[in-house]
């Protein structure tokens, strides 16, 4: 036989090898899915007859005949055939080179000497099996399928729905439909006569207030009485006087405009409360026509408010010493300083904070001398490693505050660094130029991206000396977590 | 001469030049077959590792073996390009007449050696950019040819970088190979220790002329490659590149820029000796593996991220190739994979 008949013989051998291990795995598994099928002629056994074991049976059969055909005649190329062998055989690519070179008509003086050694090494194989047998996934769960065909295959006919409703027998059932139509209808329009027209908004209110007693504290248009009406059990004790109850307070519900600010209520800020004692308190009053008890009453109650986290114990205190000492005037300017502070610290807490630059420390400075001695910073009283600056301080953002976007070309000439004076941690920077005129379009993460990114490039060009490398990126990572 | 003789020969000319050299060289044999392969592949070798390993005396000491003129230069940071190719110089005739004479630099040789090459500036690296490729030198508008076969063997030494210019791209990618020389293993050291601590040195022979290793070079070229061979030269290539949409993750987070097609070539080229050297007369999956490391080690510029993390080339390298692999089993049946 010549060399190529060898080659030849070779490939086909071991494609046939290949096409039987393909019909086993995919006939197992054509045996697997024609299982399952078989299982629905089971299930419908009482509607098909005794026929249907033998037609689950034959679905099985034919799931793994097509399954096994499929395998078999599935599409093998010749280079494929040969690449198996090499691999089968440990023949290191020759067969499959060998295969495709010697027919080319580039083919180089080594090709023949190729084909010679892969003959040589193909008559030492002994009939060896170039391909292991593959199970398929599915057949670790054939037996589930041909458990259940043998289970249902022997149980008894599953009984089918007859498509209709069961017959619950009763006197209303002897009813024809036009009858029962009626009755529906005439309970409707009894239901209806008896319900109450809808009535409009202010004849609710007046009712209301005719309720109450006329207490003079709801006004008209203030639905507020209605509810923080808690005796309502006590006047209409019946059950069906509490849902007419009910279903008035829906329909107040829904008038979403008139509806009275219970949150207020509840959310009274401490400053506003202050405030408005203070204003009574004064009344239209001179200072020296002031109550120092009242004035005392309310410091007091002010330095409470101060001991629960406020920075204003300080003037609450200078304020009730200036009173002990007949001091009026000086306790009223210690309260205003307070008061200041309460209002300054709940605007904080409401607005949040963000980057604060030298222009408007300059601004509030500006302010605060314009105030004279109320318009001390609220950064004095802030403690050791707080700041205003993001991630620091009580700024729940750690990114801190978007700056806001206008419309406007920045050009800026350049930023300069100045640390803060004082034992706080921080430092503040100022545009120059006209960049410093302008508010900024970039957010510092986005800034910083951009950094990140220049400075990636830098490093990739500049050729870092590998132990920097490693400082470097703990630099930026560290940038990062801010 | 039959096809066979010359396959015969040329694997016992392999055999006898490799022992040559490890008549003076004890173990690395591996780097010593990779140095081999690039002087029958037509390459030219890079050889990075610390000093006192025996880079230069392994290079010397293969010029020994080979029939070949020998130059070795010593790259500082003040040698300048016409150190190495030559320059044009003044000569007076016999009549008194002056006239430029071309001076050819050390670069004329068969064997040059390269010492230290990334101690020298950029600018006289790139003078053998020219030789490496096309094998000639332009001067002054005139192109000297290179003497045939060339064959250039640098060395370079990963630390003590101060001081130093690494090579550019462009230059490390005329290299055939980038081959590591590590540490020798005790037994190794034992061996050196006895060899260069007594009294008589070993000879080398000189085992194969010029036009020899033409005639294998031109033999090496003629294995042939099967076409799935050759696919997964060019997947691990194009699994080096990060913007592949095949290429691994690995390639993705820690790649700047990947192989060249030279890469390829390398791959395929000294898959061809090695397949050549092992009396093989095509070239096997096997043998892409063997030298997917050293032909593409050199070719693989890692980013930010890998030069940070400490990303070792060689083991992506090993991802790179697994990944290529699966990629040219994906989607076909479960028989042929």
């Amino acid at each position: 036989m010549t060399d190529s008949g060898v080659l030849e013989r070779l490939v086909e051998q071991v494609g046939w090898q290949i096409r039987k291990r393909r019909a086993e795995f995919y006939g197992l598994r054509g045996l697997f899915y024609g299982a399952c099928l078989g299982l629905v002629p089971l299930l419908l056994k009482e509607a098909i007859g005794p026929v249907a074991p033998l037609i689950a049976l034959g679905l099985a059969l034919v799931g793994a005949t097509a399954g096994a055909l499929v395998g078999f005649w599935l599409r093998l190329s010749r280079q494929d055939v040969a690449r198996i062998a090499d691999r089968a055989f440990d023949l290191r690519d020759r067969v499959a080179t060998a295969l495709e070179w010697r027919s080319r008509p580039d083919r180089s003086p080594l090709v023949d000497l190729l084909v010679a050694d892969v003959v040589g090494r193909i008559e030492g194989l002994d009939g060896r099996h170039a391909t292991r047998r593959i199970l398929p996934p599915e057949l670790r769960l054939l037996p589930l399928p041909v458990f259940l065909l043998v289970v249902v295959a022997l149980a008894p006919a599953i009984p089918l729905p007859t498509g209709r409703l069961p017959t619950f027998s009763s006197a209303e059932d002897s009813e024809t439909p036009e009858e029962r139509g009626a009755k529906i209808l005439a309970e409707e329009r009894s239901t209806a006569a008896k319900r109450e027209p809808l009535q409009r908004a202010e004849l609710l209110e007046r009712n209301v207030a005719v309720r109450q007693g006329g207490t003079g504290s709801s006004q008209p248009g203030d639905l507020s009485a209605l509810f923080k009406d808690t005796a309502l059990a006590a006047q209409r004790p019946d059950f069906n006087s509490f849902l007419k109850k009910g279903d008035e307070r829906l329909r107040m519900l829904e008038q979403v405009d008139r509806l009275p600010d219970l949150k207020r209520d509840f959310t009274q800020s401490p400053y506003k409360m202050v405030f408005q004692k203070k204003k009574e308190l004064f009344g239209g009053l001179r200072p020296d026509q002031l109550s120092p008890q009242k004035l005392r009453e309310l410091l007091e109650e002010m330095d409470r408010m101060g001991r629960k986290g406020g920075n204003w114990g300080g003037d609450t205190w200078e304020g009730l010493e200036a009173l002990e000492q007949g001091q009026t005037d000086r306790a009223l300017e210690a309260m205003e300083k307070a008061l200041s502070k309460m209002r300054a610290m709940e605007e904080r807490g409401r607005g949040g904070r963000g980057l604060r630059g030298g222009r408007e420390e300059d601004r509030r400075g500006a302010r605060g001398r314009d105030r004279g001695a109320g318009g001390d910073s609220i950064e004095a009283d802030l403690g050791e490693g707080e700041g205003l600056l993001p991630g620091k301080g009580r700024n729940p953002n750690p990114k801190g505050d978007a700056t806001e976007r206008l419309r406007a070309t920045p050009y800026d000439a350049g930023v300069e660094g100045e640390s803060r004076s004082g034992r706080k941690e921080g430092h503040d920077t100022n545009l120059l130029g006209k960049g410093g005129r302008l508010p900024s379009r970039l957010q510092y993460m986005g800034v910083f991206g951009q950094y990140r990114k220049m400075m990636e490039e830098a490093l990739a060009r500049e050729q870092v000396p590998r132990d920097y490398q490693t400082q470097v990126k703990e630099y930026f990572d560290s940038l990062e977590e801010r | 001469m039959g096809n066979a003789e010359r396959v015969r020969e040329f694997v016992e000319a392999f055999g006898s030049l490799k022992a040559e050299v490890q008549k003076i060289i004890v173990g690395y044999d591996t780097v010593i077959s990779d140095v081999l392969a690039g002087l029958f592949a037509g390459g030219h070798i890079l050889l990075e590792g610390v000093p006192g390993l025996g880079k230069t005396l392994l290079i010397k000491t293969l010029a020994e073996g080979l029939e070949l003129s020998f130059s070795r230069i010593q790259f500082t940071p003040d040698l300048m390009p016409a150190d190495i190719i030559g320059t044009n110089i003044i000569l007076e005739d016999a009549e008194g007449r002056r006239h430029f004479q071309f001076q050819r630099g050390p670069i004329f040789g068969h064997i040059l050696l390269a010492d230290e090459v990334n101690r020298a500036t950029p600018k006289t690296q790139s003078a053998l950019l020219e030789g490496m490729q096309e094998g000639t030198v332009t001067v002054s508008g005139a192109s000297h040819l290179l003497p045939s076969p060339f064959f250039v063997l640098a060395t370079q030494n990963p630390i003590e970088m101060e001081g130093t210019y690494p090579l550019p791209e462009a230059q490390l990618d005329r290299f055939l190979f980038k081959l590591r020389v590590t540490y020798p293993a005790l037994d190794e050291l034992n061996e050196i220790i006895d060899r260069t601590t007594r009294s008589g040195v070993a000879e080398v022979r000189r085992v194969m002329t010029g036009p020899e290793v033409l005639r294998f070079r031109e033999l090496v070229r003629e294995v042939p490659i099967a076409a799935h061979v050759r696919e997964l030269a060019s997947l691990i290539v194009m699994a080096t590149h990060p913007t592949w949409e095949h290429s691994p993750d690995v390639t993705r987070r820690f790649v700047r820029y990947g192989s060249s097609p030279r890469g390829a070539q390398a791959l395929v080229l000294g898959g061809k000796v090695r397949a050549l050297a092992e009396g093989r007369y095509n070239v096997s999956l096997e043998d892409l593996r063997a030298v997917a490391q050293p032909a593409l080690r050199h070719r693989i510029i890692l980013n930010f991220e890998g030069e940070a993390e400490g990303v070792d080339v060689d083991t992506l390298i090993g991802q790179v190739l697994e990944q290529a692999e699966a990629q040219s089993r994906q989607g076909k049946e479960v028989f042929l994979r």
